[in-house]
């Protein structure tokens, strides 16, 4: 069985959000200075759906990552948690596409490698929080697409996901391939030890520029990004509700949350 | 600042070499003549503070890029010790080429490129709020038995930061538990933040995770403001050098910053603490790095760099000088020399131009070997000094020095400072 993992590199979601700023004229985050890109998170759990299917009944997985400037520490982490390949599509092209674009790219790679049972994206990127790679992929190469999965199964050639949906989860069944995009609760990436991340250094991996993958570069497109502010700042006013008893205390703020239209 | 405001440093070095040599004034011997471990042991021009701001040029005349092979090895092979800022100074007084180094690292690791043997230690310190691989919940276990006030709970005018290593090094925990018991004989109102304490971030920043190092300070900064601080004492001197140099260069920072020694010192001259026993003993100190010539503490500046007479360079207003010379030297060793019965003699090298451990910014956790050759360059110098013993102020040179002695089979003892004062009260 093939499976094929798309993975992106984004800035650390954890960093320090006081230290992260806002350049509205260059309309750019600035991440605060020394600070690492991680994998993203959500790529990361469908990384370890496609672990745990090659750990019950084996499987090739092989990662894909597109960009420009990609950091590859970071990314051969992959290899250290047990990804069998890495493919990085990396070219000055390939800096801030937009999703659709992005699974262009992908596809480009995808079809090249030809064999693959199984593709799965995470959710959504922790940066652009936009969630269409996966689809996009899908709706390209024409395949069935199963979005947020938090279970997966595969047997007889079938997919049985589990998917978590606004009031509860759905069971849906997809044949493959299929591409399937992962949500945090099919599990957290397994930690890779010292040893296993050493040895990933050496690992040979591929890299793909744009013209080995036949992506013609003026036909993709960027993201118009009509502008970009800091979040207004917040302010807190605190006041306390005195009353004689609970019941009172709670009837009081009742109105005064009413009175202040905050209900 | 960023290494782009550092052009005056990266293009105008010399290359005169300087910093590979403690200050020529001060040579007494062949031997122990060099003052950089990174050239020392690499033997390769690009692994001195004059190699990394030739490469600096480079980058940022992008000639060459952060992704660069062998880029990772030669920026952070180096203790950031400053060994050679202080060589550097002597001639080039407005230089700063610890600042470069350490503005490169932040760069290399904004790009991603940093020893992949970082990941499970940055993670984990993510997780855990440590820098040992230990777990949180553990972080107070020193203090069993001791009764500290929790200043989680609690409040107190000072705060004894234990620091990474002191928690959970249980070969060291003597240290912070006599802290405690000199602080309570001194009548001190004092607590410690048990397991909740955090890191200080001033090791994971030398490593070039200033990230990290901000959400450390922030955290830090808060708890003691909730806890009714106003002095923080640490036994740490990596801790020491965050707290009095890196938290106001980045923050509004209000808090008295003492280090255990110069605590000490302060008990004795006020008759508070006083030394009964006899420790005969010949011994050396150790300055640790970030309590001496990187202990400095920050001086708040703003200005500007001015071209005067066509070419020469000028900062106004004047720029407060880092060179060494305000780093705590005399303090540690008024300490030992009021105990009765030590005899201090000091090695080759002291003070700003003293050899480093070898521990210093993630050199232990990313390459041990160097880390342990650098700490065996210094036992030699103890040895030559005629000492029994190597004392120190920070429990990252002792660790670093007591491997290296059990590794070499050496007889020299190590001892922080507050091994004896214990043994003298
Ligand atoms: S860094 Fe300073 S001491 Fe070293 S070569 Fe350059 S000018 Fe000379
Ligand atoms: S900081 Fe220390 S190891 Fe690094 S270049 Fe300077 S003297 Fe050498």
């Amino acid at each position: 069985m093939n499976i094929l993992v798309c993975m992106k590199q984004v800035p650390d979601p954890q960093a320090s959000s006081s230290g992260t700023t806002v350049d509205s004229e260059a309309k750019k985050v600035i991440m605060p200075q020394g600070t690492p890109p991680v994998l993203n998170p959500y790529d990361e759990n469908a990384l370890e759906a496609a672990l745990k299917i090659k750990d019950a009944q084996g499987a090739k997985v092989t990662v894909i990552s597109a960009g420009k400037n990609m950091a590859k520490t970071v990314l051969r982490k992959s290899i250290a948690v047990g990804a069998d390949d890495l493919i990085l599509l990396e070219d000055a092209a390939f800096e801030n596409m937009n999703s659709y674009e992005t699974a262009h790219v992908l596809v480009a790679a995808i079809k090249e490698i030809g064999e693959y049972d199984l593709i799965l994206c995470g959710r959504q990127a922790a940066d652009t929080d936009a969630g269409q790679v996966g689809s996009g992929i899908a709706s390209i190469l024409n395949l069935p697409c199963v979005t947020a999965a938090c279970k997966l199964d595969i047997s007889d050639g079938k997919a049985m996901v589990q998917r978590v949906v606004s009031d509860g989860f759905e069971d849906v069944e997809a044949p493959l391939p299929a591409v399937i995009t992962a949500s945090s609760e099919i599990g957290e990436m397994r930690y890779p030890g010292v040893k296993e991340i050493m040895a990933a250094q050496k690992v040979r991996i591929t890299s793909r520029k744009a013209s080995d993958l036949g992506v013609d570069v003026s036909q993709l497109k960027k993201p118009n990004l009509v502008s970009l502010d800091s979040p207004p700042g917040r302010t807190t006013d605190c006041q306390m509700v005195e009353a004689e008893t609970p019941e009172e205390a709670g009837a009081d703020l009742a109105v005064k949350v009413r009175e202040s239209q905050i209900l | 600042m960023a290494l782009e405001d550092l052009r005056a440093t990266v293009t105008r070095c010399s290359r005169c070499s300087y910093c590979k040599w403690i200050p020529f004034a001060h040579v007494k011997s062949w031997r122990f003549a060099k003052g950089c471990p990174s050239i020392e042991y690499n033997k390769f021009q690009s692994y001195s503070a004059s190699g990394r701001l030739c490469a600096s040029l480079s980058l940022l005349e992008e000639r060459s890029s952060y992704f660069d092979e062998g880029l990772v090895d030669i920026v952070f092979k180096c203790m950031l010790d400053g060994c050679c800022d202080v060589a550097c100074k002597i001639n080039r007084y407005d230089f700063e080429p610890v600042e470069v180094m350490r503005q490169m690292r932040f760069k290399m690791i904004d790009n991603g490129c940093y020893p992949p043997q970082d990941m499970p230690l940055i993670d984990h310190l993510k997780k855990e709020d440590n820098m040992m691989m230990a777990a949180k919940a553990d972080r107070a276990n020193w203090a069993e038995g001791l009764g500290v006030k929790d200043l989680t709970e609690e409040k107190a005018e000072v705060v004894f930061h234990v620091g990474c290593r002191f928690s959970f090094d249980e070969e060291l925990w003597r240290v912070p538990r006599t802290v405690v018991d000199l602080l309570n004989k001194a009548g001190v109102d004092f607590g410690i933040l048990g397991k909740d304490e955090n890191c200080c971030g001033g090791r994971v920043c030398d490593m070039g995770y200033r990230g990290e190092f901000i959400k450390y300070a922030e955290n830090n900064i808060d708890a003691w403001k909730n806890a009714g601080v106003k002095t923080v004492v640490t036994g740490c001197s990596d801790c020491y050098h965050a707290f009095k140099r890196l938290y106001p260069e980045e923050m509004e920072f209000n808090f008295e910053v003492v280090h255990i020694t110069e605590y000490i010192e302060r008990l004795i001259n006020e008759g508070k603490l006083k030394f009964t026993k006899e420790v005969p003993m010949t011994i050396t100190y150790h300055d640790p790095c970030h309590l001496g010539r990187r202990g400095e503490a920050h001086v708040p500046w703003k200005g500007e760099q001015k071209k005067v007479r066509g070419h020469v360079l000028v900062w106004e207003p004047r720029r407060p000088r880092y060179n060494g010379a305000q780093g705590v030297y005399e303090t540690p060793r008024n300490v030992l020399k009021s105990i009765p019965g030590v005899k201090l003699v000091e090695m080759e090298r002291n003070r700003e131009y003293a050899w480093c451990c070898g521990a210093g910014a993630g050199v232990r956790e990313r390459y041990p070997d160097f880390s342990e050759w650098t700490a065996g360059e210094r036992i030699e110098e103890a040895k030559a000094s005629g000492a029994e013993a190597i004392v120190s102020a920070c429990p990252h040179c002792e660790r670093n020095f007591m491997d290296a002695v059990a590794e070499k089979n050496e007889s020299l003892k190590v001892f922080d400072i507050l091994d004896l004062v214990r043994e003298a009260i």
